[in-house]
């Protein structure tokens, strides 16, 4: 691989550019096991490899990807994106600046992993899968069950023109369990750990053992049927207490995306969107209240965003985002942190692979835990909703409008989690909502959540990114029950 | 569409002759070229061009199914993805259903339309497209800022089957979007155009710099209360919607697990009269699909036929589940595909004759509406769908244009959507997803009454 490298490098090299960086990736694998009904639902065993080569010249950027692991098809694809390069700045109005970030550039990373997800028998998987979407059916109501498990690979070299070198293997998995119960037009679901797929790591199969999806199951079940008789989520602004799930997800579209530097350049506005924070305001935007601390790690244990070295090279960071309410970090890539002024990137600009061009993406994004026990949340709550696992999400094109909805909820009444409500929607703006979030669960309510397909770009790819978070308390937040 | 005699040692079709006993198998080989150029602050910023090979197997055990992919079609390469598919097999539960694979039969078809100029085109090429996009929208909004993407390329589907089926098919597909906006006003506003042809040098990409610029307001937009408004949607914003229609109302996955917010209205009107929602894969109306992904020859297939609702459409595994024929909607087998079924997914909505200022002028106080953005499924038994308005939303008053409006949330459902549609626009452009497998043929369209639940800052 290292010859693929270096071949690739030197045919960029001797075109007079100013920049090339060279990935290779192979394998890239995936397996997708799932049963549904009792049937196989899509087994899938996928892998690849391939070669990308991203030029720069003063003025432009040039990608090609191919893959073809031949030495030819990587002086050709060096060349093509040289051409690329060429004809995407022959009309730049300004020369292209990055930032000359410190090393070390070189190394091997590797994660951590007990037991190989893709050396354990997939019988043992797909039975562990069978068994537990069979206990998903406890009821006629129940209409179709889902287990699911997923692990990928990723073993990539990379080299470029101003001398980083590194190697890498990923490995990350995960699974999950859901249930749908159907009545007339009512569709009701449920899922554990959480929703679309479960929870994922970066680890081996250990992890999926010990989510307890057999044992999960039948309760799993049963609240989709029960969730057919219960009463809607009321009406009107109240307390929310957000289970550590839910509130992972909104970590994500609310705060992980507007802090994406390429984003508040608008270098995202024709697909994904801006953000409604200024670049001008970094280091003093007032985003949420005092209990509001986040940070962007991508050297946390375990997160699906955590690596060695970014996709250009640059070592994994721990940086603050959200202090005491403040807006202090974002999340930038070597040119997009040029163009804030900051002298050194982030380091976090990620690709799909080899197939894709780097962009700015979350790693681990956390909101950090406070010092409230999960009791102590509801403490003094006369009415409020308790609401857990995503069920839908959307958020306007710079961030700001959200609308969320939950598989589940539960009324909160005079300090205790009450009854079970359906179909609860809780919507706001996102620094109105921040700031009205007044206790936040300590680490016994707080979860590292794995998110698997966190989409942008043209061509549009995906990130495996984590958020951890807790439980917390939100007040007067628009809730409502149901669709209708 | 060609059906020709392959050479003596296609390893292709070599890997599906000699399989085990009691296996049987199918395979998809897709070769793709395609170049996306990205633009925004009013320069070129991320250039992509890709050469790639992927190849989908997948084996059936019996009734035990499994899939593998890889991107060597290599003789080695076969064996190598189909072991890894039977490997999968041998240990799935079984499919009861499974009707095997078919032979396919009937006479070869051509291709619906491809542009060997567009599938092949050149990175300089594409590129100058987008060049031609920026100054066009330079020149007709100074100052503005733009962005925006051009993605041109084709690819090769070949299909192959252990029933004898041996199908291949050609697809062109070149696309453009670009959003202008007016930072200094406070909101900024913005304006939008795209448009889609399987053939490059149908884009017209000055045309749609211009209106993307000519679409941008002059003033800032001004806050509209939520509520019940009737809207003309224009063809972004309907194609998307067409998209929810065809998957949670038309997808024989939805039929088959009872969630489809149709399965109790086959045979019932749903829309009015004037309203025909076809999916029509093989017309030059589309982004042309001579074949599904396991072969079978797409046909058209009416879904709304004068406002009755039809059947959901099908794939090998779904028709033998439901009990009923193949409509050619499969998508690849392995994930995610394979988890989300058969799709309707080369919708043509029925055009009718007004203009875009007759739409307008029929509606006394509602909203114009360009584009959506992050829509998704909240209730799919009910169809019902949110999602954000972006980048041209417009107040309509005593049938004009009177400004721009803040962006609103809406949360309604599709089915509200079908059945309010009053009047349909007479100008039909194609909406394709990236790569082309899928796209939504409309025209704009006045709907009586759509329900808006929030609106945000800009």
């Amino acid at each position: 691989m290292e010859d693929l490298l270096r071949t690739a490098l030197l045919t960029a090299e001797t075109q007079d550019i100013a920049y090339a960086d060279v990935r290779v990736v192979d394998p890239q694998r995936s397996l997708y096991l799932a049963v549904r009904n009792g049937a196989a639902s899509a087994l899938t065993d996928a892998r690849s490899h391939g070669i990308g080569v991203r030029v720069r010249t003063d003025r432009g950027w040039g990608f090609a990807t191919t893959s073809d692991l031949s030495a030819s098809a990587a002086r050709t694809t060096a060349r093509l994106a040289v051409r690329l390069a060429r004809a995407s700045g022959r009309t730049a109005p300004e020369r292209l600046r990055v930032t000359d970030d410190p090393g070390p550039k070189e190394g091997r990373y590797a994660s951590v992993v007990e037991q190989d997800p893709f050396e354990v028998p997939r019988d043992e998987i797909v039975a562990l899968l069978s068994e537990a979407e069979s206990r998903l059916h406890v009821d006629r109501a129940m209409k179709s069950g889902h287990a699911s498990f997923q692990a990928w690979e990723e073993t990539k070299w990379f080299a470029s023109s101003d001398g980083a070198s590194f190697r890498s293997r990923i490995v990350q998995v995960g699974a999950g369990i859901s249930a749908t119960a159907v009545r007339g037009s009512m569709v009701q679901r449920r899922s554990a750990p959480s929703s679309f797929g479960g929870d994922f790591r970066q680890g081996g199969f250990e992890f999926v053992q010990a989510l307890g999806l057999v044992e999960r199951a039948e309760a799993v079940g049963r609240e989709a049927v029960q969730l057919l008789d219960a009463p809607a989520c009321p009406t009107g602004s109240t307390t929310l207490v957000l289970g550590s799930d839910q509130l992972a997800l909104q970590v994500h579209e609310s705060v992980g995306h507007a802090v994406e530097l390429d984003r508040i350049f608008g270098t995202e506005a024709g697909y994904a969107g801006t953000s409604w924070v200024g670049a001008e305001k970094v280091g003093h935007l007032r985003y949420g209240s005092d209990a509001m601390n986040v940070v962007a790690d991508a050297t946390e244990p375990g997160g699906m965003g955590t690596f060695g070295w970014d996709d250009e090279g640059v070592s994994a960071q721990r940086t603050p985002i959200v202090t005491r309410g403040t807006l202090v970090g974002v999340l930038s890539s070597r040119e997009s942190a040029a163009r804030l002024g900051l002298s050194h990137s982030g380091g976090t600009a990620r690709a799909d692979g080899a197939s894709f061009s780097p962009l700015v993406r979350m790693t681990n994004v956390d909101l950090l835990p406070g010092d409230r026990s999960f009791s102590e949340l509801l403490e003094g709550v006369a009415d409020g909703v308790f609401v857990e696992t995503n069920r839908s999400w959307s958020i306007d094109d710079k961030r700001l409008n959200f609308q969320f909805g939950t598989e589940v909820g539960h009324r909160i009444v005079r300090g205790e989690v009450g009854p079970l409500v359906r179909n609860p929607i809780y919507s706001g703006m996102g620094p109105e909502f921040w700031s009205s979030m007044d206790a936040v669960g300590d680490a016994t309510t707080w979860h590292l959540w794995g998110l698997p397909n966190c989409g942008k770009g043209q061509p549009v790819q995906l990130a495996r990114v984590s958020h951890g978070a807790p439980a917390a308390r939100f007040r007067n937040v628009a809730v409502r029950g149901g669709s209708r | 569409m060609r059906s020709r005699r392959r050479p003596a040692r296609d390893p292709v079709a070599a890997s599906v002759r000699d399989l085990p006993p009691g296996a049987s198998a199918d395979l998809r080989v897709i070769r793709s070229a395609w170049t996306t150029i990205r633009f925004a602050n009013g320069r070129i910023h991320q250039p992509h061009v890709e050469r790639s090979t992927h190849v989908s197997y997948r084996v059936a055990d019996g009734r035990r199914l499994g899939t593998a992919t890889t991107v060597d079609a290599s003789a080695e390469g076969l064996a190598s993805v189909r072991e890894a598919a039977r490997t999968l097999a041998r240990l799935a539960p079984v499919e009861p259903r499974f009707p095997g694979f078919s032979s396919g039969g009937g006479r070869s078809r051509p291709p619906g339309a491809f542009s060997r100029a567009t599938s092949g085109i050149s990175p300089e090429a594409a590129t100058r497209i987008a060049e031609r996009i920026l100054a066009a929208a330079e020149d007709a909004a100074p100052g503005g800022r733009i962005a925006g993407a051009v993605n041109v390329g084709g690819e090769t589907l070949r299909v192959v089957n252990s029933s004898g089926l041996d199908r291949t098919d050609v697809r062109s597909i070149a696309q453009a979007s670009v959003l202008v906006d007016r930072p200094e006003l406070d909101p900024p506003v913005s304006g939008w155009s795209e448009g889609g042809h399987w053939d490059a040098s149908e884009l017209d990409p000055e045309g749609l710099g211009r209106e993307a610029a000519e679409r941008v307001a002059r003033t800032a937009p001004e806050t509209v209360a939520p509520g019940n408004y009737r809207v003309v949607f224009r063809g972004p914003a309907l194609a998307e919607a067409l998209q929810f229609v065809g998957s949670l109302g038309f997808s024989g996955h939805g039929e088959e697990e009872g969630w489809s917010c149709l399965r109790h209205a086959r045979g019932k009107r749903i829309a009015p009269e004037s309203v025909n929602l076809v999916d029509d894969p093989r017309s030059r109306a589309t982004i042309p699909a001579s074949i599904d992904y396991e072969g079978t020859y797409t046909r058209r297939v009416p879904l709304v036929d004068h406002g009755i609702a039809g059947e959901a459409v099908t794939d090998l595994v779904t028709a033998g589940r439901l009990g009923r024929g193949l409509t050619g909607h499969a998508f690849p087998p392995e994930a995610p595909w394979g988890e989300y079924g058969p799709d309707a997914a080369h919708l043509v909505l029925s055009a009718g004759d007004a203009s875009e200022e007759e739409l307008i002028r029929e509606t006394r106080r509602g909203l114009l509406v360009t584009r959506f953005h992050y829509v998704r499924v909240v209730d799919p038994g009910r169809g019902v769908i949110t999602g954000m308005t972006r980048d041209g939303t417009y107040r309509i008053e005593r049938g004009e244009v009177v400004g721009p409006a803040r962006n609103l949330r809406f949360t309604d459902s599709v089915l509200t959507l079908l059945k309010g549609i009053e009047l349909l626009g007479r100008e039909r452009r194609i909406y394709a997803g990236e790569r082309g497998m899928s796209c939504y043929t409309t025209p704009s369209a006045a709907v009586r009454s759509f329900r808006f639940t929030s609106a945000t800052l800009f």
